[in-house]
């Protein structure tokens, strides 16, 4: 509970910070304005769009990796998979740019009509990032069928359609809203991406548009209108999501599938088909930064820049990552407490208040805090202190979804046999570690992964004595370093891929 | 002595009353049709289930409003009775007290499933994850046991076998046993009591 209210104080602070400021209150006159309406529909229709493209072509690939375990590369996919969710965005536009930019690669391939900035690259993006998210939540999900269901589903004869309403279904099903409306709200708070690629005020979320009141005009007013308008319309959706999704987290793990069903020759190929393509299609952005780093500077001052920023960077994702991963733990307590209670309401009251950071949009919770701050503290000597809680509160959400599942399966499964036995709390921490450890690593790759790859918070905090790489590659970016910019890019996807080979590997001897 | 007052449980619209009494070191089987409340009694002496009104005493303390943590009671459940993530002999030994490694193995033998000792729950048939839970249960310190169909997936010579252990370590621990069961061999075999509900 102190987690809980600990993180709901940082908030509260921030939007208080936003409210005294100058006792100014929200615009409510914006309300009616059409700039208001076209920022509500295009933040609604891209988050909505990519969603859906995201979670419906998610599911054949998923199929795909599980019908197949032997697929060639299956386990390099899946890292891909993972590291294109968490990579750093700066990362992800310079690598679209080099192919899909007005001097793009492939440009010249797609006529004179293409254009990479508007509603198009927004989709690609976001498409790119929350794709490979939904494919392993889904493969994960399938791999929970229990053996017994596809013995008896062969058994009993049933028809390939019966399999996938049966046997599949019920099992995705307890995933696939959250899944959905988690890529929903990631879409909907969407700032580096909709700034880099929206390409005009037609294309602005309430996030960009919260940003450019407070960057550009420094009106209070508008700000806070359009920022208690996105905590209202993501937080509706959130709590609605949290409420539809029932908590049938399966039975007991299930090791092998040993007798999947078969598909057709057809199935097969197109399987295939799609799980190749979507290789090449997370492949390409990342393999388009090599021309750069060849043809960057490899100057002595590069290379320190380079390894100062990264050693703030390793340090800044540890500290985040493991405090994110404590906190995570503590606050499901009293939530899975009062499931095993039976009081659903109450829990879920508490795991909206433990997720709303996941909706609370980190441009006004940054500047909020800052402005409250500014007067009292030395923010240029103490702005890593923020960046490091800032960061916490952020992937925390992200912590908590990834336990969640995992904790909730074992006191489903166990808690009244734990209970039975009159286990020490030693003895009952050692099993219920020995059960979700596997869980727990794989959070911590994902957790640092995404508080390394920060770069808003950073610009309202960091200083320019204290780099992290990401706001290296974001200078050399906006200073036309695009060579240095995709070396710096090049060795933060390369500590990515490394951190994710050695967690993926340890998760799997866990 | 177990007393069990004027009890009342409410399962959704069903209401069930029981009012028995239990000498101590007894063992009492449970039969009646599936529905008629026979783990519902199991669960709530147990503390899984909270009584609408009654009292359930043992040696003449009220232990219906304890914590389960705090109740005399070992209690072995239909199914899920062992971890699937750890060794069958780590299951044994969790709930155990002053209980060797020895003596694990020794009772394991009888009940011939010391070779199981080192799997995982996983590899293990029905009967012997069966045993495994028996083993365990009656090993615990409490002196209260309830055993729901301890021996519903055992064949006729393992059930024969583990019954004789159960018997002889309920009399010779001075344990104090229900169980549900089906069969009448098993109420010839062991019951001193039987009740019908």
């Amino acid at each position: 509970m102190f987690c809980i209210l600990l993180i709901c104080t940082i908030t509260l602070l921030a939007f208080y910070g936003l409210i005294a400021f100058n006792g100014q209150g929200a615009d409510l006159s914006l309300l009616k304005d059409s700039y208001f309406h076209s920022i509500l529909i295009f933040s609604i229709k891209q988050a909505l769009l990519s969603t859906l493209i995201s979670t419906v072509l998610a599911w054949p690939i998923a199929r795909a990796l599980y019908y197949y375990p032997n697929l060639i590369f299956k386990r390099a996919f899946l890292s891909l998979a993972l590291l294109c969710f968490v990579l750093p965005t700066l990362v992800l536009i310079t690598g679209f740019v080099s192919l899909l930019g007005r001097s793009g690669y492939v440009t010249p391939l797609l006529g004179p009509d293409w254009n990479l900035y508007g509603l198009h690259g927004i989709l690609l993006a976001h498409v790119y990032m929350n794709l490979p998210f939904a494919i392993r939540a889904f493969h994960s999900q399938l791999q929970n069928i229990p053996q017994s269901s596809w013995l008896l589903a062969s058994q009993l004869k049933l028809s390939y359609w019966q399999k996938i309403c049966l046997v599949e279904w019920p099992v995705l099903r307890a995933n696939f809203s959250l899944t959905f409306g988690f890529i929903f709200i990631l879409c909907f708070n969407s700032f580096a991406v909709v700034l880099a690629l929206g390409g005009g005020p037609q294309s602005t979320t309430f996030e960009v548009a919260i940003y450019q009141a407070l960057k550009y005009d420094f009106n209070i007013g508008e700000a806070l209108t359009l920022a208690w308008s996105q905590l209202f319309i993501a937080g509706a959706f959130f709590l609605l999501l949290y409420r539809s999704n029932s908590v049938s987290w399966l039975s007991k793990d299930t090791h092998g599938n040993y007798q999947l069903p078969t598909n057709s020759r057809w199935q097969k190929i197109s399987y295939s088909l799609l799980y190749t393509t979507t290789f090449i299609f997370m492949l390409t952005p990342l393999l388009a930064l090599l021309p750069g780093v060849i043809a960057a500077d490899y100057s002595r001052a590069i290379i320190g820049n380079i390894i100062e920023a990264l050693s703030l960077t390793l340090v800044l994702g540890i500290v985040c990552a493991s405090t994110a991963l404590a906190m995570a733990y503590a606050i499901l307590l009293p939530i899975r407490r009062n499931l095993l209670q039976g009081k659903t309401t109450r829990a879920l009251l508490l795991q909206w208040l433990a997720n709303h950071s996941l909706i609370a949009p980190a441009m006004v919770l940054s500047v909020g805090l800052y402005i409250l701050f500014l007067p009292i503290i030395d923010l240029d000597t103490l702005g890593m202190i923020f960046v490091v809680i800032l960061n916490i509160m952020l992937v925390l959400p992200f912590a908590i979804q990834q336990i969640r599942a995992r904790l909730l399966q074992y006191d489903n499964d166990y808690a009244v046999l734990a209970q039975s036995l009159k286990l020490s709390t030693r003895q009952k921490l050692q099993i219920e570690w020995h059960y979700s450890k596997q869980v727990f690593f794989s959070t911590f790759a994902l957790v640092i992964m995404l508080a390394m790859g920060d770069v808003a918070i950073f610009s309202i905090f960091g200083s320019d004595q204290l780099k992290t790489l990401p706001w290296l590659i974001y200078q050399y970016a906006s200073s036309y370093k695009i060579n240095e910019a995709s070396l710096a890019s090049a060795v933060l996807l390369l500590l990515y891929a490394t951190l994710l080979f050695n967690l993926e590997r340890a998760k799997q001897h866990a | 002595m177990l007393e069990i007052n004027q009890l009342n449980i409410q399962l959704g619209n069903h209401s069930l009353n029981y009012h028995r009494q239990i000498a101590t070191s007894a063992i009492v089987t449970l039969q009646g049709i599936s529905g008629v409340g026979k783990s519902s009694l199991l669960l709530c002496i147990a503390g899984f289930i909270k009584a609408q009104s009654g009292s359930i005493l043992w040696h003449g303390k009220d232990i219906s409003q304890m914590e389960v943590e705090q109740r005399p009671v070992a209690m072995l459940f239909q199914e899920n009775n062992l971890f699937e993530h750890i060794s069958v002999l780590q299951n044994v030994r969790l709930g155990l007290v002053n209980t060797s490694d020895e003596d694990i193995l020794q009772s394991a033998k009888q009940l011939q499933i010391a070779e199981q000792l080192h799997k995982m729950p996983a590899q293990l048939s029905g009967g012997q994850r069966q045993r495994v839970g028996i083993l365990r249960t009656l090993l615990r310190p409490e002196p209260l046991i309830l055993l729901d169909e301890p021996f519903a997936e055992l064949d006729n010579l393992t059930r024969e076998i583990t019954a004789d252990w159960v018997a002889q370590i309920a009399l010779s621990r001075n344990k104090t046993l229900i169980l549900v069961t089906h069969q009448q061999e098993d109420v010839e075999k062991l019951a001193t009591q039987n009740w019908l509900l």
